[in-house]
């Protein structure tokens, strides 16, 4: 169960991923550029350009400055949150089909802000704070079924769970909307994920959580390494092991309840950023989630970028291209000869 | 040679043969034995079985007296046979007759393929519904609907949804592995990319036909193609039995690999034919109802509470999902009268705290 | 109206059926030509049912108070436009659109229904054997696809004449509107979206309600932004949105208050600074009324809206 795991005991920084992490890095740069380039509008990649240099014309100004750098900055914070909890969820149930979407998460964040929007609630940073809310229900939930029936040894029975959980909310969503035509009419369209139309101030609303949750993790991440290694050993050097849960389970709530809250609910991320993470670093939860900070973003704003272009001058949601990249990597997960156990 | 062979005297030709001394029926059951043929009954499933369709019968009448328009038992017995009031008599016959044996069908249909799959992936939440299925037949209903392919109908189209659906998991997952869980992983996969989609096609369209998707969204039962209805009864008809025959294999398999092959079951031919018949099922079902998962869920879950843990509660577990399926009709029809309540939303609400709970619930037994 | 025009030898021959059927002392009926074929209907319904707002519409200008309707839309009552045309009998609701309570249409114990054009043929096989249904054949979404359907209505009621009168209200009132501000020197271009976070949903120019902007003069240009699909397109990019050049911007929602969604437009930067919301010209209107009605009453309550805010 932990073979590969006894090779990375010692407590050391991710030495040996600098290059890598490098390598990364600039990708992630490349895909921020090519996010403020390319757009669904008129303004070309020349133009663009142009503004970056300073010296672009009022309306590819204003397209750059006020429509896609929010929209980059916001598609960084999303991916980023959304990666890390896929990582922190998989460590911390030894699972990796878990993933905030698949478990049921997202879905739990977005039920209630759907509930908040049917009450009437429309402010920012309220809608965080309810989304926040519901993630943490969801991940309660989901972390009682991994704690109370022993699911831990079985990859598939958590995603199955967590599957019917979402299958759950989907149906409460659907009585929510038999009663309100309205909200129905909004949500036909919130209930895909999206980074189009928000507004920097909606970042802003959820940075302090965002910031709170990366610190969290920070200090988290080695007991996290020595649970791994089962609980008697975490116990042995010093760890509380239900400490531990129940800070990932707070850290993971406030990343995908502030990311749902902003974007809605995007699938599949928190899966295939840890996928790739582990292949490229291994299994070693210190490692993943260094690597889970470029590659995040890198997918989102990915996806967002081809999102903008493929039906111009609309656009596509992101939640639909990021299933359609995900489910490949979730099949290839289960198609692994044996599913291997975190 | 046994121990019993023994005390059987020589017999002689022409000498009338003495029954063997009957062995004894196992503890809880019935022998019925006649010539060399016997029967063993478990007394207990046959009570289960008995009490619900009794209380199958029961909210089947009054799902036929309760409704905008309601009947004493007998009006609704007189309405049945076309006498009486005309109009009791129309509601009757082609409103509420139609859809009590809707609800029948599909409510058995939904339970029994829940069942079989759960008892395939030893889990008690691996229904089709859960697994995608339901979601392929949604989007290509909906398809249907916007517009999409429009040569088929929504119920043609919502079967070969729920098709393509298994077969492009079957596909992905290269058949039944063990415990069919790649399978069940990788439709949870297709699931969410059929679910992305529908909500693509629905959000493309104008609120008009996003309305005329809108059963296929949820389930229900009003005003179903009675066509489709015609072809699930045929496909219940064949696939029961079949169930059936393989119910003695299903309940081997609820133990380890080795000990279901020492007992000769063909696993992985037992398995696909599994699989087959339980993604068959639904499909048949949802062509009718649309996707009403949660009957797959809660069907199942009366019949084991109430059936002995010896075998697959098969025939339960159909009959279970029938009552279900009524009770919510009937409950959506009168809650919000006279707006109707869709079924599939009835047993969401019903079903979905059950879920939870299920999910909870410490695990007593090791196995499910 | 080809359509209407291609029923006129049809009608003469109902016509003379219906005369004959008097004449004979039979019960008075009369065929129609539907969707689903010729449909027999009652020379003079008392009991009608509607089961889609264009025919509760054209029910009431044509003066026949249904018994039974559905909902609108985003209302748990019909629609608050037709509010007007009620007095103290009002039809018992039989459902929502998308789930009609057939029960509920029983008990109203109908002479007649009337459809809407999307019904789907389960529904039909069932509504049929109630009473004589109607839905009528829809020429597809263009502007002019409400006249030939509240025709069809008005033929099924047996009241043709007034529905006729009440189009043809419509249309000389939007001549009128039409020269009073071709008059005002008005040489304007319109768009009619509804606003979504993600950005604006523009409705096609062969809506019932675009088509009435272009019935009063007003240039209705949204071919470039429909990217050739149906109704509307998806959330136009945010970035697109200055391809918004019309001289009026017609915003609809579901929701009572049409102002708050313009504040809610308002709150994003590309939608503030559009020349037509900086010229104050934004109109925002009610989606029930703009997006989900069609029939005469809706089309004079629209013209309303559109006086008001042209015309003042």
């Amino acid at each position: 169960m932990s073979q590969g795991v006894i090779a990375n005991t010692e407590p050391r920084p991710p030495a040996g991923l600098s290059g890598v992490l490098l390598l990364l890095t600039g990708l992630l740069g490349l895909a921020a550029l090519a996010s403020l380039l390319w757009g669904a509008g008129d303004v070309g990649a020349s133009r663009a350009l142009a503004v970056l240099f300073g010296v672009g014309d009022e309306e590819a100004r204003f397209v750059v400055e006020t429509l896609r750098l929010p929209r980059t900055l916001i598609g960084i914070a999303v991916g980023l949150a959304l990666g890390v909890s896929g990582a922190l969820l998989q460590a911390v149930s030894r699972n990796p089909l878990a993933e905030p979407g698949l478990l049921g998460v997202s879905a739990g964040a977005a039920f209630a802000v759907a509930v908040a929007l049917w009450l009437g609630a429309s402010a920012a940073t309220l809608r965080v704070a309810v989304a926040q809310v519901g993630a943490l229900v969801g991940c309660l939930s989901v972390m009682s079924v991994v704690r109370l029936r022993g699911l831990g040894d079985d990859p598939v029975r958590l995603v199955l769970a967590g599957a019917a959980f979402s299958a759950l909310l989907a149906s409460l969503t659907s009585l929510l909307l038999l009663f309100d035509q309205r909200t129905a009419d909004e949500i036909r369209f919130w209930v895909v994920g999206s980074l189009a139309g928000r507004r920097l101030d909606d970042l802003m609303a959820v940075l302090p959580s965002l910031a709170l949750a990366l610190v969290v993790t920070g200090l988290i991440a080695r007991p996290l390494a020595a649970l791994a290694l089962g609980e008697r050993v975490a116990s042995g050097l010093g760890h509380r092991p239900g400490r531990v849960r129940a800070l990932v389970v707070l850290a993971v709530a406030l990343l995908v309840g502030a990311a749902t809250a902003i974007a809605g609910p995007i699938a599949f991320v928190g899966l295939v950023v840890p996928f790739a993470a582990r292949s490229l670093a291994g299994p070693d939860i210190r490692r993943t989630l260094w690597l889970c900070l470029p590659l995040g973003p890198l997918m989102v704003l990915s996806a967002d970028v081809v999102s903008r272009l493929v039906v111009a001058p609309s656009e596509l949601s992101l939640g639909v291209l990021t299933a359609l990249v995900g489910a490949p990597v979730l099949v290839a997960v289960v198609r692994a000869r044996r599913l291997p156990v975190l | 040679m046994s121990p019993m062979s023994e005390t059987v005297p020589m017999l002689r030709r022409g000498d009338a043969v003495p029954r063997p001394a009957p062995v004894p029926p196992p503890p809880g059951c019935w022998r019925l034995a006649r010539g060399e043929w016997h029967l063993l009954i478990e007394r207990r499933a046959l009570a289960v079985g008995l009490s619900l369709l009794a209380l199958l019968l029961a909210a089947s009448l009054a799902y036929l007296c309760l409704g905008q328009q309601w009947l004493s038992p007998a009006g609704a017995w007189v309405a049945l046979h076309g006498e009486g009031d005309v109009m009791a008599a129309f509601v009757v016959q082609e409103l509420r007759l139609p859809r009590l044996l809707a609800a029948w069908l599909t409510g058995a249909a939904f339970a029994l393929a829940g069942c079989l799959m759960q008892a395939l992936a030893r889990n008690r939440l691996a229904t089709p519904g859960i697994i995608g299925i339901d979601n392929g037949a949604t989007a290509f209903a909906v398809a249907s609907v916007v517009g999409l392919g429009a040569s088929l109908a929504p119920p043609a189209m919502a079967l070969a949804g729920a098709a393509t659906a298994a077969a492009v998991t079957f596909g992905v997952a290269s058949g039944g592995d063990t415990r069919g869980y790649r399978f069940i992983v990788a439709g949870i996969g297709i699931g969410a990319v059929f679910g992305a989609v529908t909500q693509v096609l629905l959000a493309r369209v104008d609120i008009d036909t996003a309305n005329a998707a809108y059963p296929w969204t949820v389930g229900t039962l009003n005003a179903r193609p009675g066509g489709a209805v015609t072809i699930l009864a045929l496909g219940l008809a064949v696939g029961w039995p079949l169930a059936l025959g393989l119910a003695r294999s299903l309940s081997l398999m609820r133990f380890s690999d080795a000990v279901a092959r020492g007992l000769g079951v063909g696993l992985r031919r037992r398995r696909a034919q599994v699989l087959a018949l339980s993604v068959l099922l639904t499909a048949l079902a949802v062509a009718v109802a649309g996707p009403v998962g949660m009957v797959a869920l809660i069907g199942p879950e009366i019949a084991r509470s109430l059936a002995s843990p010896r075998g697959v509660p098969l025939t339960a577990s159909a009959l279970a999902g029938a009552l279900v399926m009524v009770l919510a009709d009937l409950t959506g029809r009168l809650l919000l009268a006279p707006i109707e309540l869709p079924v599939g939303i009835v047993t969401a609400v019903v079903g979905g705290p059950w879920l939870l709970w299920i999910l909870m619930r410490p695990a007593k037994r090791k196995s499910p | 109206m080809s359509v209407s025009l291609s029923k006129t030898p049809f009608l003469v021959g109902a016509c003379l059926a219906a005369a004959f059927t008097v004449a004979s002392g039979v019960a008075q009926a009369r065929n129609l030509d539907t969707a689903h074929g010729q449909v027999e209907v009652p020379d003079a319904p008392e009991r009608v049912v509607t089961l889609y707002e264009g025919a509760l519409d054209a029910s009431l200008a044509a003066g026949v108070m249904p018994v039974g309707a559905v909902t609108t839309r985003g209302g748990d009552d019909v629609a608050r436009y037709i509010e007007p045309h009620l007095d103290d009998e009002r039809p018992s609701i039989v459902g929502v659109v998308r789930e009609v309570n057939m029960e509920a249409v029983v008990a109203e114990r109908p002479d007649l229904i009337l459809a809407g054009p999307r019904l789907a043929d389960a529904q039909y096989a069932l509504l049929s054997k109630i009473a004589p249904t109607v839905v009528p054949e829809s020429p597809g979404i263009t502007p002019e696809a409400w006249k030939a359907e509240a025709r069809q209505y008005g033929r099924a009621l047996g009241r043709e004449a007034a529905v006729n009168d009440a189009i043809d209200g419509v249309e000389t009132r939007a001549a009128e509107m039409a020269e009073r501000l071709d008059a005002g020197d008005i040489d304007a271009t319109a768009n009619l979206v509804r606003w979504m976070p993600q950005g604006p949903l523009v409705m096609s120019d062969q809506l019932f309600s675009t088509g009435l902007l272009a019935a009063v003069g007003l240039e209705v240009d949204a071919a470039g932004l429909l990217n050739g699909r149906g109704v509307h397109s998806d959330p136009l990019s945010l970035e697109n949105l200055s391809r918004l050049q019309g001289d009026w911007l017609f915003l609809a929602t579901l929701n009572e208050e049409g102002d708050e969604a313009l504040a809610a437009a308002e709150e994003s930067p590309a939608f503030a600074r559009l020349p037509v919301v900086e010229n104050g010209r934004v109109v925002p209107v009610d989606g029930q009324l703009w997006t989900s009605a069609n029939g005469p009453l809706a089309a004079e309550a629209i013209l309303d809206d559109i006086e008001a805010a042209l015309l003042p």
